[in-house]
């Protein structure tokens, strides 16, 4: 129901189907994470002034968050340069596959499944925040280490592990992916059961079966399917925000944890991030200092203390409300998917907080993007000390209000009575009530 | 005449969505009554360390005549109010002051507005003008949204049983 | 296929030299710029300090330089000279140019406080050339002997504020060696006030009298303008230690143990007191220290700082007249 398929289009699917767009995307991202990790390296180390901080954690993490995310799932995944150089070798060719490709092609290893490793980089991102966040050396030496992981790693295993597995943007990505408005399935799925071959699950670099993708969450949009499907079965559908959610699908467990991990990730950086609290800064900026094993304990306790304990008590009494024969792990389940926009809008709401303020460092690092003094487009020097505005207040506001919206929505949805609803919408409303006080309290 | 009951029943169907963007608007915009308290004269000292402000938290009533002095206590700090053209730089050693009227109300951040090492672009504090209605609203807001929830919810399941009979 | 291949790797090879080559190209091209001119990168203490410590430089040949900091704002000046402090800020790059007409050995600093170690931010600038040396002539403290080492407690004090305007109406009664600077240089306040008490002359006068006299040769020997300079030199470089208002309390102190006259006789540097046995300075509004120490005493431990007190040494970076107005300005807290 209200879908547009894009394919139907033919200036939309001449652009999908045609590898050269895509190909160009990640040849500029590529060249620009190249760009990137030279800045961060050699740059000035004052941040403001070194496009490595700048580009990473104000241009393109706010854009992850307000752009592609939101209006197109996991769209940064398909254009993204971290997988390209071990994927180009795996298929043996950068524009399309040879045949000829390099690689041990292992399977992942079972234990090793699920997005339980890439919650735990994200924690760890978070742990090491304040560092990463302001050190453009760290920040280079994280991306090099990343673009080398997966380059290694796509050697030994097959297919996109790194990105499936581990990637913890990978993780953040896809689950709020499943809240986006773009999704690629099959259309006819006759067609597809006739179809002996499944070109198109050996095309997946995700690993995927379209026939059998149900989320969003764990599609790429590379658009290789599209590509390779001999009978134009394929639809990259604009649909409803949120379609991924409803009675009929449900989060596995790791996905439940990844979205309680997201939760308190949000909820520590804006408290560090955009809180009065000094100590809490210093304490997470000394690494290693007792301050820091304080901080380290406080996150760690919110992610898995705290949200998931209130979490599991509010689907415990909704286990309690519903029909006899749930159980709680269902529950938890089904009501796992409430986390997503929950904490999607909140994310965005975090991102306005700081993104309209310091947006104006932006085009001085253009300008000057080692911090070497130059003026190549005349604004070295025009950074300004940026201000929240009552405007930027009160987007903060309606999104959050959306997001509450959004989840009691889908609460209200999966529960068989408004009053199984209940305990959830409850969750929602004081995880909501926390992120108001701490953004504009 | 089929497509005056399409009307009908588009207006049927949404009226709840008027019903909560008036809510909403009202929420937002209703004035409230300014309190009226006398204004005062409010001395604060504000100390700027890397990468804090003690204290973190100034509340003041709307109107108070606000002397601020901010002490540098390890490098060079400054102190600018977001909303507020005010800006003091202090160094080390010589701390500075400056006066302002808070005509504002609301929370308003306070930032270092010299650049003091790594965590500088965090170091934050706040000030708060009387009592921080947007907060309470955006609270009034919230159970609008969850209310509205309910609402879209009956409405669309409703529609659903209708079409299937 | 094939085809399509080929200009796929082309593009990414080219596009990774592009970034790659503006890297490049930029780096030799600041390489170039810089090759004229130092680049100095100033830091706090605690992370390197200044990344260039000496300078070698010559007569009238200029010096480009190219400053920036690394982490807070600092300052570049050089001691001694009229050569203006430059600000320089964090990530922003600033060019000044130095030009010395005398050969000697000039000392560079940091002017705005970066820490608890932000005097030990100093180089040096070694000048050659032909003429004179710069010399400095050794510190009156030294040639008058001053062991200013010692306690100088005032042996007596005001008993109220004093007034040189009443002082002054005596003038012509005092002897005159107290007009004289070498006199005014080389005793303390308290000293004279005994010297002068112990003139027959002026036995008729009243020991707050004779204060007014003492007070009055110090406003003698200082003009308004020089205890405006004292005042902006000690605001800018001495009240982060000794506090604002002169009570040795400053930020960059508070948390030592103050400054206990009793216990100072056993000053153990090994005592647990803080850190390395370090105490708060000396409380310059308290007339019992400050009327006890002469000008010459005060310029001395200016000059040469108070070994292991924490106090540093601005020998070469102060003018005598700097010094001279600074120590005028630090008796205006005790009177």
């Amino acid at each position: 129901m209200n879908r547009v398929d894009l394919t139907r289009f033919p200036k939309t699917s001449a652009l999908l189907r045609s590898r050269w767009p895509q190909f160009l995307l990640r040849a500029v991202t590529l060249a620009g994470f190249v760009f990137t990790i030279l800045a961060g390296l050699f740059g000035s180390v004052v941040g403001s002034h070194n496009f490595a901080i700048i580009f990473v954690w104000i241009a393109w993490w706010s854009a992850l968050k307000l752009f592609f995310i939101p209006f197109g799932g996991r769209s940064w995944c398909s254009i993204c340069p971290i997988p390209m150089p071990g994927e180009w070798m795996q298929k043996g060719g950068l524009f399309s596959p040879s045949g000829k490709g390099f690689g041990l092609g292992k399977r992942w290893p079972k234990k090793l499944r699920g997005n339980w490793l890439q919650a735990g980089g994200f924690l760890l991102i978070g742990l090491f925040g304040a560092v990463t966040l302001t050190s453009a050396r760290v920040t280079a030496l994280i991306l090099l280490f990343i673009i080398i992981l997966a380059f290694v790693l796509s050697l030994v295993f097959e297919r996109r592990s790194f990105c499936n597995y581990l990637c913890p943007i990978g993780g953040f990505t896809g689950l709020y992916a499943q809240a986006g408005p773009v999704e690629v399935r099959v259309k006819e799925k006759q067609v597809c059961a006739e179809h002996s071959e499944k070109t198109c699950y050996t095309a997946c670099p995700w690993g995927q079966y379209p026939l059998a993708l149900k989320s969003s969450a764990d599609c790429g949009l590379c658009m290789e399917c599209l590509r390779v499907c001999p009978s134009d079965n394929i639809a990259v559908n604009l649909r409803p925000w949120g379609s991924d959610l409803g009675p009929k699908s449900k989060q596995s467990l790791d996905e439940v944890f990844l979205g309680l991990v997201m939760l308190a990730s949000v909820l520590v950086d804006s408290a560090v991030f955009l809180g009065p609290w000094g100590q809490l800064k210093t304490a997470a900026y000394e690494i290693g200092s007792l301050s820091w094993l304080g901080f380290a304990g406080l996150f760690l306790f919110v992610s898995f203390g705290v949200l998931p304990s209130l979490f599991s008590t509010a689907v415990w009494a909704a286990t309690k409300l519903g029909s006899a024969k749930t159980t709680f792990r269902k529950t938890l389940m089904n009501y796992g998917q409430v986390l997503v926009p929950l904490g999607l809008m909140a994310w965005i709401a975090f991102t306005v907080s700081f993104a309209f303020v310091k947006f104006s460092y932006v085009l001085p690092v253009i300008s000057d993007p080692f911090g070497w003094g130059w003026n190549l487009i005349g604004f070295t020097g025009k950074a300004q000390v940026g201000q929240s505005t009552p405007f930027s207040i009160w987007i903060q506001i309606l999104l959050l209000c959306v997001g509450l919206f959004w989840a009691s929505r889908v609460a209200n949805q999966i529960s068989e009575t408004s009053k199984q609803a209940f305990p959830i919408i409850t969750f929602s409303c004081l995880f909501s009530a926390g992120m108001l006080w701490l953004l504009i309290g | 005449m089929k497509s005056d009951s399409v009307l009908k029943n588009l207006v049927k169907k949404n009226w709840w969505i008027s019903l909560i963007v008036l809510l909403a608007l009202l929420i937002i915009f209703i004035p409230l009554p300014q309190s009226q308290n006398d204004a005062a004269d409010r001395h604060f000292q504000v100390e700027a360390s890397m990468f804090q402000f003690i204290p973190g938290r100034i509340q003041v009533n709307q109107g108070d005549r606000i002397t601020l002095e901010l002490i540098s206590t390890d490098v060079v700090h400054g102190l600018s109010i977001d909303g507020y053209d005010f800006e003091l730089i202090a160094d080390p050693g010589q701390s500075q002051t400056a006066t302002f009227i808070a005509n504002k109300t609301g929370v308003f951040r306070f930032r270092c507005s010299i650049a003091c090492g790594n965590m500088h672009p965090f170091m934050i504090g706040k000030l708060q003008v009387g009592p921080n209605w947007v907060l309470v609203r955006g609270i009034i807001l919230g159970v609008l949204a969850v209310f509205a929830a309910f609402l879209s919810f009956r409405q669309s399941s409703h529609i659903q049983k209708s079409t299937v009979s | 296929m094939v085809k399509k291949e080929r200009i796929a790797r082309v593009l990414v090879v080219l596009f990774v030299f592009i970034a790659v080559l503006i890297f490049v190209v930029g780096w030799l091209k600041n390489q170039n710029l810089n090759a004229d001119s130092i680049q100095i990168h100033a830091r706090m203490p605690e992370n390197g300090g200044w990344s260039v410590t000496s300078i070698n430089a010559e007569t009238n040949q200029p010096i480009h330089l190219k400053l920036t900091s690394d982490d807070v704002v600092h300052g570049f000046a050089i001691g001694k000279t009229n050569h203006p402090a430059v600000d320089i800020f964090p990530g922003e790059f600033v060019e000044t140019t130095l030009l010395f007409d005398k050969p000697g050995t000039y000392t560079f600093y940091c002017t705005r406080w970066c820490g608890v170690n932000h005097w030990r931010m100093r180089g040096t600038i070694d000048v050659r050339g032909e003429g004179p040396l710069v010399t400095n002539p050794p510190p009156a403290y030294l040639q008058l002997g001053i062991d200013i080492d010692t306690e100088h407690e005032a042996e007596v004090i005001p008993a109220t504020d004093v007034s040189p305007q009443t002082g002054s109406l005596f003038a012509d009664d005092l002897p005159s060696y107290v007009l004289d600077q070498e006199t005014y240089f080389s005793n303390s306040p308290a000293k004279i006030w005994m010297r002068l008490r112990a003139e027959p002359t002026l036995s008729e006068l009243s020991d707050q009298e004779v204060w007014d006299v003492v007070a009055w040769i110090w406003q003698k020997n200082t003009s308004p303008s020089m205890i405006e300079t004292g005042q902006t030199l000690y605001a800018e470089n001495c009240a982060a230690c000794h506090g604002e208002t002169g009570k040795g309390d400053g930020i960059m102190v508070r948390d030592l143990p103050k400054h206990d006259s009793d216990e100072h006789s056993t000053n153990d540097p090994h005592s647990e007191s803080g850190m390395g046995g370090l105490i708060r300075p000396h409380d310059f509004t308290d007339a019992n220290h400050v009327l006890g120490a002469s000008p010459a005493l005060f310029s001395g431990k200016i000059i040469r700082g108070g070994m292991g007190t924490g106090m540093p040494y601005w020998g070469p970076i102060f003018t005598e007249e700097q010094i001279n107005a600074l120590v005028s300005y630090i008796y205006t807290f005790a009177w």
